[in-house]
């Protein structure tokens, strides 16, 4: 039930991480509403407490997260039913969240103006997170964020 | 995450406090904007953004202040942003925000700082 596309689970071979033993994989559908954001942050934040990163990091996710699925409810598509997908899945060495909508997305290839209203999330979410990977083809878009999981043992590493 | 709410009041000598709690985002921020336009609107030039019970503020909302540094820069007047969060502060750091409009942890401090600058 775990990753099925995996290459970059070279652990996967004996040991567990213990963030795998943690965290099962969450597959969302969200109905594209501003109502929805803050069950979004609260997954995401929960899952990051789960596989164990500190609560900076924890906060990070988060924030990364909910510009992830706000981008999808501002300037996605949903599907027929109206809803976006949210997965949020322990992939190789990085908690990955995907949100997925019916939409074209292309990710801005400049920095926001300091002085401009809008333009700023898809900054955030490459300042927050480890990895940003937009995929749009065939009508759909997909946003991957990856987070780097805490190394077991390491300072900050708690449950908090 | 807590519930949003907004209020405003004005302190005297013209100086106007939008007060806002709870989490900030792409759901709160045109009831935040409206509330911040309604001061402007009225003539406030100095305006203190009281965000010390804010613990989330989104992209959007910052474009919300971001609007409201804009306007009063238009007006020659100023804004000085309350919040002693430090999720808030960190973000304002982030993208720059805090560069735009000092960030004051605790409203006297907002409170003298703009009497200094209008």
């Amino acid at each position: 039930m775990r990753s099925q596309r995996s290459p970059a689970r070279s652990k996967a071979l004996g040991a567990e991480t213990p963030a795998d033993a943690a965290f099962a994989p969450l597959d969302l559908r969200l109905p594209a509403r501003a109502s929805e954001l803050r069950a979004a942050r609260r997954h995401a934040h929960d899952a990051a407490a789960a596989c164990g990163f500190d609560v900076d990091d924890q906060y990070e996710f988060m924030y990364a997260a909910n510009e992830a699925v706000t981008n999808a409810i501002k300037h996605g598509r949903p599907d027929s039913d109206g809803t976006i997908g949210l997965r949020i899945a322990v992939d190789g060495d990085q908690l990955v969240l995907s949100v997925s909508d019916r939409g074209r997305f292309a990710a801005p290839r400049r920095a926001p103006d300091p002085m401009s209203e809008g333009g700023r999330g898809f900054a955030f979410m490459t300042e927050l997170m480890d990895h940003v990977e937009v995929v749009s083809e065939r009508g759909s878009t997909v946003v991957r964020l990856g987070k780097r999981l805490p190394v077991a043992g390491a300072p900050g590493d708690a449950h908090g | 995450m807590s519930l949003f709410y907004v209020s405003e009041e004005t302190i005297g000598e013209g100086t106007d406090v939008v007060v806002v709690g709870g989490d900030l985002d792409f759901e709160a921020a045109p009831e935040f904007k409206k509330c911040i336009d309604h001061r402007l609107d009225e003539g406030a030039r100095r305006v203190i953004l009281d965000l010390a019970a804010v613990g989330f503020i989104d992209s959007t909302a910052i474009g919300v202040v971001v609007g409201a540094i804009n306007r009063l820069r238009e007006s020659g007047g100023s804004l000085a942003v309350v919040s002693d969060e430090p999720n808030v502060r960190r973000i304002f750091d982030v993208v720059g925000l805090d560069d735009l409009t000092p960030l004051h942890s605790s409203r006297d401090d907002a409170i003298s700082a703009l009497a200094g600058a209008v």
